[in-house]
């Protein structure tokens, strides 16, 4: 108790150099905490993109291909699955809801999505959230668009805007669909999903735009936004579909038994372990960054480590009184261990204080522009674990001082002048 | 002699077996309530002798007894303590930690020692009460030591190494950083004080102005036998 009171009257006698050495401390383990914040949450929102969706199925490919276009609208599927087999599995009795997708056309560079009305009510994204209007509702007649957040916000789009789709990713004069504009009867919230980045038709409005059009062009004979509102618009395929089941415990089943489907091969993944799959490979960015913070951090140790060894010299008198006072050799290295463990603890404690205050404050920021709700949490497991390493590393980088310090203390004695 | 506190017998010590001795003292005893003066000029061997009497440096060869104790046979941390318990140290100069205040300084050794802890009833006390009758003002006691002149310095590193009465006071040089009256003033104040509490003083100078004062003289080269380069 004694050594606490004259290591900290001590280091407080060396406030200035020991500040610094505890502001580079507090930046790093700031860095350091909040590069894992952010870390975890990019993670948590990819593998939260899709929730509550048990099964996608497609056109058989890899999984990851399926899981790039299905949920990501990233590159194209490679064949499409029947509407007939999309009935004849939407209606095993393990399933509880489906939602089907329809791919390939696009407007101004967002990719339009065929599906149901279903999509709204079940696609659920992070923490089993539903999709949720910003104005407007859902599409009720052929012609009705729903559109994502940011469609809304980087094309200055409104409700009743009429809008042309194009066939097809890139848009060329050929390939619109001028002859049919889609209206916008919805907008959606922002989710912090691709969902932001897409437009929403019913899977008649995808239907309807294509009659007339064979192998990916428009045939010379055109048929009126009017005409084909009456004539059949069943689709006889879609590009994929999600699949809700009854109990989880079937997913397994359903999924080997999709992927033996008889009459056209299909692919089914369990989207949270296809998820996790493809984080595994764009995700070692994370490790960068914290192999990066890392280092900073073993700098601002380093940084204290300079401050106590520069002190060594100026404390050596400190040194020979306390030994002529009683103090032992090992009295001697537990005060700068103390001293270490001060300035690396306030270090620990300002910077996490740092990490919560900006946090409170640039939460607001990041939901409007992100969508990213940030969760303010109570120090998780692993950043305990941090920050004791760092308490650990000081406490283990301090010895050296330390030792330096009791060796000097045997062979001046009581006898130092200088 | 009456009640020695401390014996040396056949002392020898050198830094290696192949430099020369530094000490090689045939006997030495110092007996208890002693002002004794340890005269001698630079490199004569008082520091080093100060080192074996408070066994910072063991001696090659013989025997040193301090307070009925051989100091050769205790452990370094064994001899930490038995310094702390019986011996306080006056350097001379910057005797005093500069982030503790007056009262700390003094307490200091107390901080170490169960042993002279246990010889005080009341530590604030009693600290108060020796750095005033060490005529250190009261307004002082506070106050970090680096208001302090150099003369009130040393008289509270007195008070410090009197306090819980150990039984020898060491005083290496304290009285060099002082002018001529405050040295006079200084000799008072610790005689007084050591007399008190019955403590035994060894104080080492090159000084020989100082030694008409002490009841016992000693000159180094008297007594260490080393060919003195």
């Amino acid at each position: 108790m004694k050594l606490f009171k004259l290591a900290a009257k001590s280091a407080w006698n060396r406030k200035t150099s020991l500040s610094l050495a505890m502001i580079s401390i507090a930046i790093s383990i700031f860095l350091l905490m909040g590069v894992d914040k952010i870390r975890k949450e990019a993670k948590n929102t990819f593998l939260n993109t899709i929730s509550q969706t048990d099964l996608i199925v497609g056109a058989r490919s890899g999984p990851i291909n399926l899981l790039l276009y299905s949920v990501f609208r990233i590159g194209n599927a490679t064949n499409n699955v029947s509407y007939a087999s999309y009935q004849d599995i939407i209606k095993m009795k393990s399933v509880k809801w489906s939602v089907p997708i329809s791919l390939g056309d696009s407007h101004r560079g967002f990719r339009v999505m065929g599906t149901t009305q279903d999509f709204f009510r079940h696609y659920q994204y992070a923490d089993s959230q539903q999709l949720k209007f910003l104005s407007g509702s859902a599409f009720n007649h052929i012609y009705d668009a729903v559109i994502g957040y940011d469609v809304a916000h980087q094309l200055k789009y409104s409700l009743g805007k009429q809008i042309i789709l194009s066939h097809g990713i890139v848009s060329t004069k050929f390939s619109e669909h001028d002859d049919k504009p889609f209206r916008i009867v919805g907008i959606l919230k922002k989710t912090g999903t691709p969902v932001d980045r897409t437009i929403h038709v019913s899977l008649s409005g995808i239907e309807a735009i294509h009659i007339g059009w064979q192998s990916g062009s428009r045939s010379s004979l055109s048929i009126s936004a009017e005409q084909t509102q009456e004539s059949s618009l069943k689709p006889k395929s879609i590009t994929a579909f999600m699949l809700g089941l009854e109990r989880k415990i079937d997913t397994f089943r359903l999924q080997r038994k999709i992927n033996q489907f008889n009459k056209e091969p299909l692919l089914a993944i369990v989207p949270g372990s296809t998820l996790a799959n493809l984080w595994q490979m764009v995700g070692s960015f994370e490790k960068i960054l914290m192999t990066i913070s890392t280092l900073v951090l073993l700098s601002g140790l380093m940084g204290l480590l300079t401050t106590l060894l520069s002190t060594l010299n100026e404390r050596r008198r400190e040194m020979a009184v306390l030994r002529a006072v009683g103090a032992h050799p090992y009295h001697i290295m537990i005060l700068f261990s103390l001293e270490a463990l001060f300035v690396v603890s306030s270090g620990c404690f300002f910077g996490v204080l740092s990490l919560y205050l900006i946090q409170i404050l640039i939460q607001p920021l990041i939901t409007e522009l992100y969508g990213l709700h940030l969760a303010i949490n109570f120090l998780d497991s692993e950043q305990f674990v941090i920050l004791i390493i760092a308490v650990f590393l000081s406490l283990l980088l301090s010895l050296i001082p330390g030792y330096i310090a009791y060796k000097q203390s045997l062979t001046d004695g009581l006898t130092v002048k200088f | 002699m009456e009640n020695p506190v401390i014996q040396l017998n056949d002392v020898h010590f050198s830094w290696s077996s192949h430099v020369a001795e530094i000490i090689n003292i045939n006997q030495l005893t110092i007996a208890q309530g002693e002002h004794l003066f340890i005269q001698g000029s630079s490199g004569s061997g008082k520091t080093t002798l100060l080192n074996i009497l408070t066994g910072i440096n063991k001696p090659n060869f013989g025997s040193v007894q301090v307070l009925d104790v051989e100091l050769n046979n205790l452990s370094s941390t064994q001899l930490d303590q038995f310094r702390v318990d019986h011996l306080g140290v006056i350097f001379q100069q910057f005797n005093l930690l500069p982030y503790l205040t007056l009262l700390e300084n003094v307490q200091l050794p107390c901080w170490f020692s169960d042993k002279r802890m246990s010889r005080i009833d009341d530590l604030h006390q009693t600290s108060v009460n020796l750095l005033q009758e060490l005529q250190i003002p009261k307004n002082l006691f506070g106050k970090s030591v680096n208001t302090l002149s150099v003369g009130q310095q040393q008289r509270v590193a007195v008070a410090r190494a009197l306090i819980g009465s150990p039984e020898i006071i060491i005083a290496d040089e304290p009285t060099s950083a002082l002018d001529t009256e405050n040295r006079l003033k200084f000799l008072e104040l610790l005689f007084y004080e050591a007399d008190q509490q019955k403590s035994t003083i060894i104080f080492v100078s090159h000084d020989p102005y100082l030694a008409k004062y002490f009841s016992r003289v000693v000159e180094m080269s008297d007594i260490n036998q080393v060919d003195l380069i």
